[in-house]
């Protein structure tokens, strides 16, 4: 039993007279050193940018952007408009299907719980054209059917900010109802069961139990879903635009697309929409406080069911509804639109063939690269925020590092930057980083999209970490395993299934991603959702629908992939 | 360094502005077993992982068979798989995704060892803990007791010269828990390596150790042979820690002479003779007597004068084989095991006493 000589004289000659020496960094600490930087490098950048270049103009320091912004107070309000509205209707629907489909015996609550997810994997530009073209004042179905049939004019009008509340509510509900429905689920029942032995009736044990331990759920999906509905684009430019109709989103990119562009301005918008969502996560905090409720834990438990009476129906049909509204109508109106010669109600006229695949597939130029530019962008966007997530929340979760707390909180920034502000921020380094040409490559959408996706990845990490025993990796490193080659062999083979999960998700995520990718792409560096929105641009309604269509296919190729790996690891 | 194999020198880990494990030495000599003891949170996990590379402590050296391995002053500090040790896990950390062969050939693995070359140790670790037939079992498939096993053969597997154990029975049933301690004291008196214990379970340190530091506050309390520290604890926490369950105030008065006796005054009129081995000429002064309940003798009926105190039995519990009596003296209440006895119903008159070798005075 004698040490290994190598070993033995690495330790002599440390202690031999050449004074103080720097303990050798280990690759754990390279590593912890190198995602610190990373994440700056990520996060904080683009943030320094756009206060700088909301605060300059013309290379010298000037106010003049803010004041423009702060007098286009009808923008302004448009905005906030739109950012509440949409919360308030996303997280009001959300929290019921949450309820009925979690807690209440709504009749086929299995599948539905499947089905008011689906929208999270359709992107809200899509949505917003199927429903701009089922809605609009004059040429849309709905007012052309009911004209036809009624003899009404102009039954709806999407075309307005209750429409666009409307369509971005439909895109966001699934973010409420995915973290209220968690929370409802790791509720422990016994805690609702002793309001009701104590006296209090099942609505009373809903209100004054129930509700504030899911208050922080509900309040942090208000919060997710508000920064993601100040930032829109999509659904504005599809539905406000045409009718003049301008929120903070539509408005940085008619000023980034003026010429000469007005990047200051642009940036100024970027800072208040950022100061916007920073002050009311400060709110929240202060708000929530201290509260901490440990009695929601990452825990399953089986919830108790409430048998509710006739009202269930109802339940059921509010989620039938959500289903087909956000989920059925857009996707059959793509369909159809696909297929069809050319749009029109008359049933007569109606003739369905491939032509607007062949022009989309074959002539159509930039469907190849788009679609080239998209595959590699998700896998590879997918791949990078998977891999800094695990290392940042390995540092997080393993280690007593002075960084941790540095990138536990820095690496969650992203969820309150919309990704337009991001986007902004990185046109403004990159545009004068010479020593960086990756303005007008790939790799500026593929940094925006691993900043975006960042939180996600170190959630998915840190999740898959807290339910891996430390001691599993300890055990490895006292069986003479490396920390490299305990990473490889021990913690990344035991996290898999979140980390395919966590892949799966990102990847159809950048799939769709527009609205830093419509501020960052050039003409070689096109993306799918891109090309759709150019196509919708120039009124190809057509083989825009095709192409749509074709985004569907691939996202849900992708995820029946992934879903049938699941079952395969689980089935194992 | 008087052949000490391992030894640990003001040994120091902080969490922040706690402090672990503070200014911790000890020495641990080949082939020994010595068992660090503690209730949780004494500090002695810590300081096991401390000594496996797995914390990085502020302060102190830790020096394997003359070289160092960690020295917070020259800022070096070997990382885990560089020590040489192994470790056996409280939660066994057996990887669900290898079967019981390629966790217990891990060790083998990661040192770039072909399968073929290291069949031989993998099937010999596992045949001295008794599952060669689970080799290629996957290893989530097996009870605690055989996870158990498998840490223990991964463990000794590969040559290596201490083995660490944290707490390693702690999550098996009672039942279980006594067989396997059975077989990690035999295994070890059959391979003779060199193992450091931690666990705060007085009856498995007594039955496995060699020698035994009982730890507190991240601080050494005590250490000795395990029948040195049951005959002598010396102060207040090691007694209590180790079943000394009547802890008394008293006023201790020295009587000299070679056998270090003492005389203790719990009450007026109550007084005990009592052994003091940790002496060292202390004076006279208010201090502590501690005894075990074992160790009184009770008689029904009410005290003859010089043949112990009197008391009254304020309760009984029936335990089985023993019962345990409650004993009111005055202003001091005693507790006391003995065979269960129709005559020491509650209420009952007793007279008790405790022989002076059994009674001990103890430090704060």
């Amino acid at each position: 039993m004698a040490l290994p000589s190598a070993h033995i004289d690495e330790i002599a000659s440390s202690g031999r007279g050449h004074g103080w020496r720097p303990a050798p960094i280990s690759a754990e600490t390279a590593v912890i050193l190198g995602l610190s930087v990373l994440v700056t490098v990520l996060v904080i950048l683009p943030l320094i940018a756009v206060a700088i270049g909301a605060a300059t103009e013309a290379g010298g320091l000037s106010a003049r952007s803010f004041l423009a912004v702060l007098s286009a107070t009808r923008i302004i309000g448009n905005t906030v408009l739109v950012g509440t509205g949409t919360t308030m209707v996303a997280v009001a629907v959300g929290g019921l299907l949450a309820l009925a489909l979690a807690r209440i015996n709504t009749p086929g609550r299995a599948l539905l719980s499947q089905l008011v997810t689906i929208p999270l994997y359709i992107t809200p530009l899509l949505t917003a054209i199927a429903w701009s073209w089922l809605g609009s004042p004059r040429g849309g179905l709905i007012n052309l059917l009911c004209r036809q049939a009624l003899g009404i004019d102009s039954l709806v009008n999407l075309q307005s900010a209750g429409g666009i509340v409307f369509v971005a509510a439909l895109a966001y509900v699934p973010l409420p109802f995915l973290l209220i429905g968690a929370a409802l689920r790791g509720m422990d029942p016994a805690l609702e069961e002793s309001a009701r032995i104590h006296g209090a009736s099942t609505a009373a044990a809903l209100r004054l139990v129930t509700l504030p331990l899911v208050l922080p759920a509900i309040l942090g999906s208000a919060l997710l879903v508000f920064v993601q509905a100040m930032g829109l684009f999509s659904v504005p430019a599809v539905l406000g635009m045409p009718s003049g109709f301008y929120v903070a989103g539509t408005e940085i990119y008619r000023l980034l697309n003026n010429f000469p562009p007005r990047v200051s301005q642009a940036a100024a918008w970027g800072l208040l929409l950022l100061a916007a969502t920073a002050a009311l996560i400060w709110a929240q905090s202060t708000f929530l406080g201290r509260r901490s409720y440990v009695t929601v834990t990452g825990k399953a438990f089986r919830p108790r069911t409430l048998e509710i009476g006739g009202f269930r129906h109802v339940l059921a049909l509010i989620a039938w509804l959500y289903v087909a509204a956000a989920v059925v109508l857009p996707v059959a109106t793509l369909i159809w639109a696909a297929l069809v010669n050319f749009i029109t109600i008359d049933v007569k006229l109606m003739a369905f063939d491939l032509r607007h695949f062949r022009y989309v597939l074959f002539e159509y130029p930039k469907t190849y690269l788009a679609m080239e530019n998209s595959l590699i962008l998700g896998a590879a966007a997918a791949t990078c925020a998977c891999a800094i997530g695990l290392g940042v929340s390995w540092v997080i979760v393993r280690t007593r590092s002075r960084a941790r707390t540095y990138l536990d909180q820095v690496s969650m920034f992203p969820l309150a930057m919309p990704s337009m502000v991001l986007a902004l921020g990185l046109l403004w380094v990159y545009v004068r980083a010479p020593m960086l040409p990756i303005y007008g490559t790939i790799w500026i959408l593929l940094l925006a999209y691993v900043t975006h996706y960042l939180p996600f990845g170190v959630r998915a990490g840190s999740g898959a970490l807290r339910q891996l025993h430390r001691e599993l990796e300890d055990a490895a490193r006292m069986t003479g395993a490396s920390w490299t080659k305990t990473i490889r062999w021990i913690t990344v083979p035991l996290t898999r299934p979140t980390l395919v999960a966590a892949w799966t998700l990102l990847f159809i995520l950048s799939m769709q991603e527009i609205s830093s990718s419509i501020l960052l792409y050039t003409s070689r560096t096109t993306v799918l959702s891109v090309a759709v929105f150019d196509l919708w641009e120039a009124g190809n309604v057509n083989a825009l629908a095709a192409l749509s269509v074709i985004q569907l296919a691939i996202t849900f190729v992708a995820l029946a992939v992934f879903v049938r790996a699941r079952h395969r690891e689980v089935l194992a | 360094m008087s052949g000490d194999f391992l030894t640990v020198e003001r040994l120091a880990v902080n969490y922040g502005p706690i402090a672990a494990v503070d200014g911790v030495d000890l020495a641990v000599r080949q082939g020994e077993h010595v068992t660090l003891l503690g209730p949780s949170g004494c500090g002695k996990t810590t300081t096991l992982r401390a000594i496996a590379g797995l914390e990085t402590p502020s302060a102190g050296r830790i020096v394997v068979e003359g070289a160092a391995v960690f020295d917070a002053a020259k800022g070096l500090s070997t990382p885990p798989e560089k020590r040489g040790f192994s470790m056996v896990f409280q939660s066994y950390a057996i990887w669900p995704h290898m079967t019981v062969a390629e966790n217990v050939g891990f060790g083998f693995r990661v040192r770039g060892i072909a399968r073929e070359t290291a069949r031989p140790a993998v099937e010999r670790a596992l045949s001295l803990v008794d599952l060669s037939a689970y080799a290629d079992r996957s290893a989530s498939q097996l009870s605690g007791g055989q996870q158990q096993r498998v840490a223990l053969a991964r463990a000794i597997a590969y040559d290596t010269k201490v083995v660490l154990l944290d707490e390693p029975l702690s999550n098996l049933d009672a039942q279980l828990r006594i067989a396997m301690r059975g077989e990690l004291g035999e295994l070890r008196r059959r391979l003779g390596f060199t193992a450091i214990y931690v666990t705060h379970d007085q009856e498995e340190a007594f039955a496995l150790s060699d020698r035994i530091i009982v730890m507190r506050a991240g601080r050494i309390e005590q250490r000795g042979t395990p029948v040195d520290l049951h005959r002598a604890p010396r102060t207040r926490f090691v007694a209590s820690f180790l079943g000394m369950t009547n802890i008394l105030d008293a006023e201790i008065r020295p009587l000299g002479g070679a056998n270090d006796m003492a005389e203790a005054r719990l009450s007026a009129g109550l007084v005990l003779r009592a052994r003091d081995p940790h002496a060292n000429g202390a004076a006279a002064g208010a201090g502590a007597i501690g005894f075990r309940p074992i160790d009184v003798r009770l008689e029904a009926g009410t005290a003859e004068p010089g043949q112990g105190s009197a008391g009254v039995v304020t309760r009984s519990l029936f335990l089985g084989d023993v019962a345990q009596y409650y004993i009111r003296s005055g202003p001091i209440e005693i507790c006391a095991h003995d065979r269960p006895r129709a005559d020491l119903a509650e209420g009952t008159p007793v007279s008790w006493r405790v022989d002076a070798e059994n009674c001990l005075v103890l430090r704060d």
